[in-house]
């Protein structure tokens, strides 16, 4: 009989709020968010790190939560899509993404939206949005173009816009 | 104001964007167990069993081929024959596996994590066989036989269109024939959101479950018969679905195990798939090989189309058989008049993952095999392929047209104004740089059968469902309407387009209406869902005929409580008003009086205000239009960029502009997929060789070009508002479009035999001419 796998408590702050969950040493990150502390708008697309459609911000970077174990976001602050509108006011990257129709089926959209919000706040350029970070994403409905045109908007809106934030 | 038409941003976006979608990984229950399959590790063999004396996983249960016989009764369905198929339906599991990862066992356990552990303790025993990896090792005549009694491995042989005798006498009379031949690519649809599913034994002894599934109810017909449970006891919901593009458009084996195991244990049992089972496990699609021989005049004039096709179906036929293949022998006339178009087909099984359905539907393959020919004729001529085309074209004036394959006739339209167009907008292109990049323009014009389609023609071509819509739409007492469709939506958008359709009849803002779908208790049967572009031509005739007749009810209501007449009553911004006059009601009024159920009007009198429509269409729809592409390929590496594309598509009705842009776009990014970076590699001992991301390459963002669409509007004279339905067009359009400009960049004689996907090293051998 295999022993048990060894239960291990983490901590850390998701979406402004202190968590714990209980995971085991090889619990996902993403598998934590989705079912320890109960966060399903964060999506798994492969688990191999290729579709970003997991992609959280860990301490102000974006990471794919299927590549970082669960043990080793504690004592981080973790943001994940759930986090990221004003109440019903969505933030300027998903409202561009909802006005330039960014999106289709939806699973893919939570990872870009953190992608993009991480690349807004660390002063991302737009070419490098639209080349490097769209470019780790994969989306199987849009065929990008409208999802380029929504990054376009969001970043030439950045500056004094009504939907910026 | 009017909805249909508006460029209205999608009503259910603020939810997906906000992570607030409900996908099936996303539902939890108490007690939930969660499931891993054992799938065979050999591509052949007999299945004596599985052994699970090394499982040591605490609380793991493993459900083997044993167990899994004795609560599964009944087969799973094929629904769609050719005459002398032999495989109509078939077990669960039979004895013999026959393609790596074919499903064999189910693991129950706490969580993933251990069910994963305790599979793979599990140990598949299978007698192995020699597998056969491809059709041309299938066919020989000493081939090891997937189905043993049969002669040959063809599961399925079948002609189309003209007799061989008038083709031979069209091709005898030509000034000039030519052959090629195309060898379409195996693709898998890998959408983001793998397949999925959540079984829940309820309390009262129903069953139900939630699936990332295009056909709810057809996953419910098909639970049923192989559980031998009566229909009404399960309940089927389809949540939000992260993408279908026809590889969700049945129940699955492994889908059917996690509910046979939920049944068995009575606790709930989910088993979500890894993306490495999509690309093993989840039917692929493609797959031909076409012989093309073409009969022509040295004036240009195209006269008979023979082909030869091959199918290659893998382990088994998929839910809807040859339909693939059979829809693109009808199709393959495209937008031209022919003297003579006749195909010869079969369908063979090899040891490889079934093929089945995937957007297109063999149309893609239709369009390509036209369109090759056509470009590699007016090549042959020294002709403008777009002169070509154009001088072949079926005229506006000539619908409605019967083609070659009966019973497939066009409804109406002008192809070529659409071509002409897409010229206009290639020719105002910017010339590319001289980069030493060898650049190539390929065009190709689409008919694409949509709107599928009128049910009494289903039994004369072996589909054995019917394929009809309805739409109940009701009025609750305080205005807002609930709308209640049979179709399901994967991403296309059905909560914004039907409620725009429903609107404009009821005189209510799109936001006093909620769509209902994709809950067979809830939503009214469907037996096909939402697949071959027919949701907004079938589903929204439906939903145009329901909502138009709740609207007269509302009328005749609104007239009697203003002593007016119906006719004179319009219902718009919430009112029903007397035409010329400001007097009116507020339409809560009149929906309260209707479920008051008094003072109605008479020989009206039944209370309350719903009205259901089952529409059959009595023709198809033809969407049509043409993409134009260039590329740019690199002769040292055989790397091709698309640099421009185009498209102008006509699909009747415009519900909402962005949203068929939508569609055209992420199409075009499958074909092109499936034109340069897709491929489903198996090695010759039959062992899958793409098996992640990586190794099966998506189109990224770099891959895709800006993409300009000139939508026409030219509606169905069927359908009620007149939508064609355009779902599969962007993609039928797009893999002979990229196709073409790369072969229009190679010399003729390398464009002239081609294979699928035009990676870098197959380009770069075609232009050196090594092997």
């Amino acid at each position: 009989m295999s022993p048990s796998p060894p239960a291990r408590a983490v901590t850390f702050t998701v979406n402004g709020a202190p968590t714990t969950v209980t995971v085991e040493d090889r619990t996902l990150l993403s598998d934590a968010l989705r079912q320890g502390a109960g966060l399903t708008g964060t999506h798994v697309g492969c688990e191999q790190g290729a579709c970003g459609a997991c992609t959280v911000i860990v301490d102000g970077l974006a990471v794919r939560s299927c590549l970082v174990l669960a043990v080793q976001a504690d004592g981080t602050e973790v943001r994940t899509v759930e986090g990221v509108a004003h109440g019903a006011a969505l933030h300027a990257v998903q409202e561009s993404l909802h006005r330039r129709h960014g999106l289709q089926c939806g699973f893919c959209t939570p990872g870009i939206v953190m992608s993009l919000v991480a690349a807004r706040e660390a002063g991302t350029g737009l070419d490098d949005a639209l080349d490097e970070v769209l470019g780790g994403h994969l989306c199987r409905c849009t065929g990008y173009v409208n999802i380029r045109a929504a990054i376009v908007d969001a970043w030439q809106g950045a500056e004094g816009s009504e939907v910026a934030r | 104001m009017t909805w249909v038409g508006q460029r209205l941003p999608r009503l259910e976006d603020p939810r997906l964007l906000a992570g607030k979608g409900r996908y099936t990984d996303d539902i939890e229950v108490p007690g939930l167990l969660h499931a891993a399959i054992v799938r065979s590790p050999v591509p052949h063999g007999e299945l004596r069993g599985v052994d699970t004396s090394e499982v040591d996983v605490p609380g793991a249960v493993v459900l083997g081929p044993a167990e899994l016989a004795e609560v599964v009764v009944g087969r799973m369905p094929i629904v769609w024959h050719m005459p002398g198929d032999f495989q109509v339906d078939r077990p669960l599991v039979d004895g013999r596996v026959r393609f790596v990862g074919e499903p064999v066992a189910i693991v129950v356990a706490a969580d993933r994590y251990a069910a994963e552990d305790a599979a793979e303790r599990v140990y598949v025993e299978v007698d192995e066989l020699p597998p056969v990896v491809d059709v041309r090792s299938a066919l020989e005549p000493d081939a090891p036989l997937l189905y043993p009694g049969r002669s040959d491995n063809v599961m399925s042989r079948w002609e189309t269109g003209d007799t061989a005798e008038h083709t031979d006498a069209v091709f005898a009379a030509a000034d000039r024939t030519t052959s090629f031949r195309l060898d379409i690519g195996r693709v898998s649809g890998t959408p983001m959101e793998p397949r999925g599913i959540v079984a829940v034994p309820e309390p009262d002894g129903r069953l139900t479950v939630w699936t990332s599934s295009q056909a709810p109810h057809a996953v419910r017909d098909t639970l049923a018969a192989a559980t031998g449970t009566p229909q009404h006891r399960i309940r089927v919901i389809a949540p939000d679905v992260g993408g279908g593009f026809g590889l969700k458009d049945h129940l699955y084996e492994d889908e059917l195990m996690a509910c046979v195991a939920a049944i068995r244990l009575g606790r709930p049992v989910k088993w979500v798939e890894d993306r490495y089972e999509t690309l093993v496990a989840t039917h692929q699609a493609r797959g031909e090989t076409v012989d093309v021989e073409v009969a022509y005049d040295l004036d240009g004039r195209l006269r008979g189309l023979r082909l030869r096709a091959y199918r290659d179906a893998g382990a088994y036929l998929a839910h809807f058989g040859g339909g693939p293949l059979f829809t693109m022998s009808g199709m393959v006339p495209g937008a031209y008049t022919w003297e003579a178009v006749r195909t010869e087909a079969a369908v063979v099984a090899t040891n490889t993952t079934p093929t089945g359905s995937y957007r297109g539907f063999g149309q893609t393959q239709a369009v390509f095999v036209v369109e090759r020919a056509v470009e590699v004729v007016a090549r042959e001529l020294g002709i403008d392929p777009v002169v070509l085309r154009a001088a072949n074209m079926i005229g506006p004036d000539q619908q409605p047209y019967a083609t070659r394959c009966q019973p497939v006739t066009y409804d109406n339209g002008d192809y070529g104004a659409a071509l002409l167009e897409a010229q206009r907008l290639a020719q105002a292109w910017p010339e590319p740089p001289d980069d030493g990049r060898l650049r190539g323009v390929g065009y190709s014009s689409f008919v694409h059968m949509a709107g599928v389609g009128p049910s009494q023609g289903n039994p004369h071509v072996g589909l054995d469902v019917g394929s009809w819509e309805s739409a109940i739409a009701r009025m609750e007492p305080d205005g807002t309407v609930r709308l209640f469709v049979g179709t399901s939506p994967q991403g296309q958008g059905h909560a914004t387009t039907f409620v725009q359709l429903a609107a404009d009849r009821l005189g209510v803002d799109v936001a006093d209406i909620e769509l209902v779908h994709s809950d067979t208790d809830r939503s009214p049967y469907s037996a096909y869902g939402t697949a071959a572009s027919r949701a907004i031509a079938v589903g929204g005739g439906a939903v145009v005929e329901a909502t138009s007749a709740l609207g007269d009810r509302i009328r005749r209501i609104a007239a009697e409580m203003l002593e007016a007449a119906p006719a004179d009553i319009v219902l718009a911004d919430r009112k029903a008003t007397v035409a010329g006059t400001n007097v009116s009601l507020s339409i809560a009024e009149v929906a309260r009086r209707a479920w008051q159920g008094w003072a109605l009007p008479e020989g009206d009198e039944m209370p309350g205000l719903e009205c259901r429509f089952a529409y059959d269409p009595k023709q198809y729809t033809f969407s049509y239009g043409t993409h134009v592409s260039r590329v740019a390929v690199d002769p040292a590496t055989g790397v091709v960029e698309v640099e421009r594309y185009a498209v102008v598509l006509d699909c009747g009705t415009l519900v909402n502009p962005t949203i068929v842009e939508g569609q055209v776009h992420g199409g075009v990014a499958q074909g092109l997929g499936a034109a340069l970076l897709e491929e489903i590699v198996v090695d010759g001992d039959g062992q899958p060789r793409a098996t992640t991301f990586l190794d099966y390459l998506l189109p990224v963002s770099a891959s895709v070009p800006d993409i300009e669409v000139v939508l026409t509007e030219t509606p169905s004279p069927f359908t009620p508002g007149g939508m064609k339905g355009m779902g599969e067009g962007g993609t039928n359009g797009s893999f002979a479009c990229v196709v073409n400009a790369v072969a229009a960049a190679l010399p003729a004689e390398a464009a002239r035999d081609l294979v699928t996907p035009l990676t870098p090293s197959r380009v770069w051998h075609r232009l050196t001419g090594r092997s």
